[in-house]
């Protein structure tokens, strides 16, 4: 065989030889596994991806009767990135009946609950008119986004700015402080969506600002479910492992910092998470096989030991697909058949 | 005791986020006769280097790596004062860092910032939301050798490119070695704009930028 086709991780295109695909899905499993101490891949699994890659086929897809659900994060604003001008409940209709979209989600273009908090009156009229005329399931998502509680954004001391001055005690009180304040806005907004009629809340990115954002999102879902004991609460990811910030946090018990996906998913369970979408990232600079070998081992992994539907996060620089603002074909969907084939995964 | 347990036992103080004992360290290696170059180089180093690889793999938190950096600050202080003074190491190169007008995550960059810090670079951390006249401003006054700007979103990411351009107005563009980061910034992204190089994580960018220094 010749040259084979594929891309970096950045989505910029590169030829491989058979034995360089088969030395980086080899060695994008066994980082994860190094890194997550989890089983790599076994040689089966590495070769039915090497089979994929090395297909010709510019699309490919899973067996009819395979299919899986697809669901949407912050579908409206998606549209808009592409400069496409269309209102949010548009967006709706058309993820809807064009796209494909299994579920929803509504969310404001800040995309996160410190600032619809003033605004989720209007936000809650959105949602009536969505709801009005769309049929799937309806989410309200936004990110926990921690960043936004500390100062000049938030009322707290920065601990970007404190920790690397040594006062790690000040910066771990204001992270403290500020899953205090992220958990009130999290239930306030979404108290107020799913009183409006939302299906469900998706917490979105959880994670990004390290393990006190983690913590404000399991902390928030387990108030939300004591209010609203059906609620469906998604909770979406940032990273395959938990940024120790902090440092310190723990739920029930167990420190969230470093946490890989396996893990993560476990404490989502405990909070009384509904559906969790676990994130791989890509790393920009290696190919795109050894990226999904790496993303299909972590996310395996948190399959394995769920009890809870697993939505994987896969799009713009996760899951296996490239980081471009309109990800490939080719690879997007060698990603997502190769993810529902060997993680057996409830949606993406 | 040999040199290579010198080292060992100079990266455990590290490793162990314990500065008395790496000050302790430093002292007794020095009166063993042993050179305080070496003990920087092959010790307290190779340390902060392990202690960084553990931080990318999330076996290390930031509280951590922060005091391992003092850790090994306080035992380079007592080596070098060892040092005759032409050996004295000299900072590896002053770099400006800021992210972008209009992009307010200064999280990853605050850790390249604490990273390369501890690497031995003198870094002037300009915040976030830094309008682009700030970073010149900033690395004329500082007589930087690298101007480093992070983006995290798309919507912001042409800040960097605007940087390029503004460094070019100003005659400083072949002065400075300029990087970007961020997590939407990749290889194509700084070679379309002119950047010299991108940095993916904390161990890249000063892998890279050990490169260009050079």
């Amino acid at each position: 065989m010749g040259k084979i086709m594929t891309r970096m991780g950045s989505g910029f295109p590169v030829e491989m030889s058979e034995s360089q695909l088969m030395e980086d899905l080899s060695a994008g499993t066994e980082d994860a596994a190094d890194r997550g101490k989890i089983p790599p891949l076994s040689k089966e699994e590495l070769k039915y991806l090497f089979d994929l890659f090395t297909s010709t086929d510019r699309f490919l897809s899973v067996e009819t009767g395979k299919e899986i659900v697809l669901s949407y994060d912050a579908a409206p604003l998606k549209l808009m990135r592409t400069a496409v001008d269309v209102h949010r409940i548009q967006s709706l209709q058309i993820y809807e009946k064009l796209l494909g979209a299994d579920t929803l989600e509504l969310g404001h273009v800040d995309y996160s609950f410190k600032p619809v908090k003033p605004i989720v009156s209007t936000e809650q009229t959105v949602l009536e008119q969505s709801l009005l005329v769309t049929h799937p399931p309806l989410f309200y998502g936004a990110m926990p986004n921690l960043g936004l509680y500390s100062q000049p954004d938030g009322p707290f001391p920065n601990p970007s700015e404190l920790m690397p001055l040594g006062k790690i005690a000040a910066a771990r009180d204001a992270y403290e402080k500020a899953v205090e304040d992220a958990v009130k806005d999290i239930v306030y907004v979404s108290s107020a969506m799913y009183e409006s009629g939302a299906d469900g809340i998706n917490m979105d990115t959880t994670g990004a600002a390290g393990d006190a954002d983690f913590l404000a999102a399991l902390r928030a879902t387990e108030i939300l479910k004591q209010k609203y004991p059906d609620v469906c609460i998604e909770v979406g990811m940032a990273g395959e492992f938990i940024l120790g910030l902090h440092g310190e946090l723990d739920y029930n018990g167990n420190r969230l910092a470093g946490m890989y996906v396996h893990d993560q998913v476990k404490m989502a369970e405990k909070a009384g998470v509904t559906i969790f979408g676990p994130v791989v990232n890509m790393k920009s600079t290696r190919s795109c096989p050894w990226n999904l070998s790496r993303a299909i081992t972590f996310t395996k992994a948190c399959c394995e030991v769920a009890s809870i539907p697993i939505h994987v996060n896969m799009g713009m620089g996760v899951g296996g697909v490239p980081l471009t603002n309109h990800p490939p074909v080719d690879i997007t969907s060698r990603a997502s058949k190769a993810m529902v084939e060997i993680c057996r995964l409830d949606g993406l | 005791m040999e040199k290579t347990e010198w080292f060992q036992k100079a990266v455990q103080t590290i490793l162990d986020t314990d500065e008395d004992a790496a000050k302790e360290i430093a002292a007794k290696s020095l009166e063993a006769g042993m050179d305080p170059l070496e003990m920087i180089n092959q010790g307290f180093t190779e340390g902060i280097r392990k202690m960084g690889d553990l931080f990318e793999r999330g076996e290390v938190f930031l509280p951590g790596l922060i005091v391992a950096s003092e850790a090994m600050t306080a035992a380079v202080e007592i080596l070098e004062a060892a040092l005759p003074a032409e050996k004295q190491q000299e900072k590896k190169g002053v770099i400006v860092l800021g992210t972008v007008e209009g992009d307010i995550h200064d999280i990853g960059k605050g850790i390249i910032a604490t990273m390369l810090r501890v690497h031995g670079y003198e870094v002037h951390d300009i915040g976030r939301d830094v309008p682009i006249e700030k970073f010149i401003e900033k690395a004329k006054a500082v007589n930087a050798d690298v101007i480093g700007s992070s983006a995290m979103m798309t919507t912001t990411q042409i800040g960097q490119r605007k940087l390029e351009q503004a460094l070019k107005n100003a005659g400083m563009r072949d002065k400075v070695i300029t990087m970007v980061g961020g997590a939407v910034a990749t290889d194509h992204w700084a070679q379309r704009i002119g950047s010299d190089f991108f940095g993916e994580s904390p161990k890249d960018t000063i892998m890279k930028l050990e490169e260009f220094l050079k």
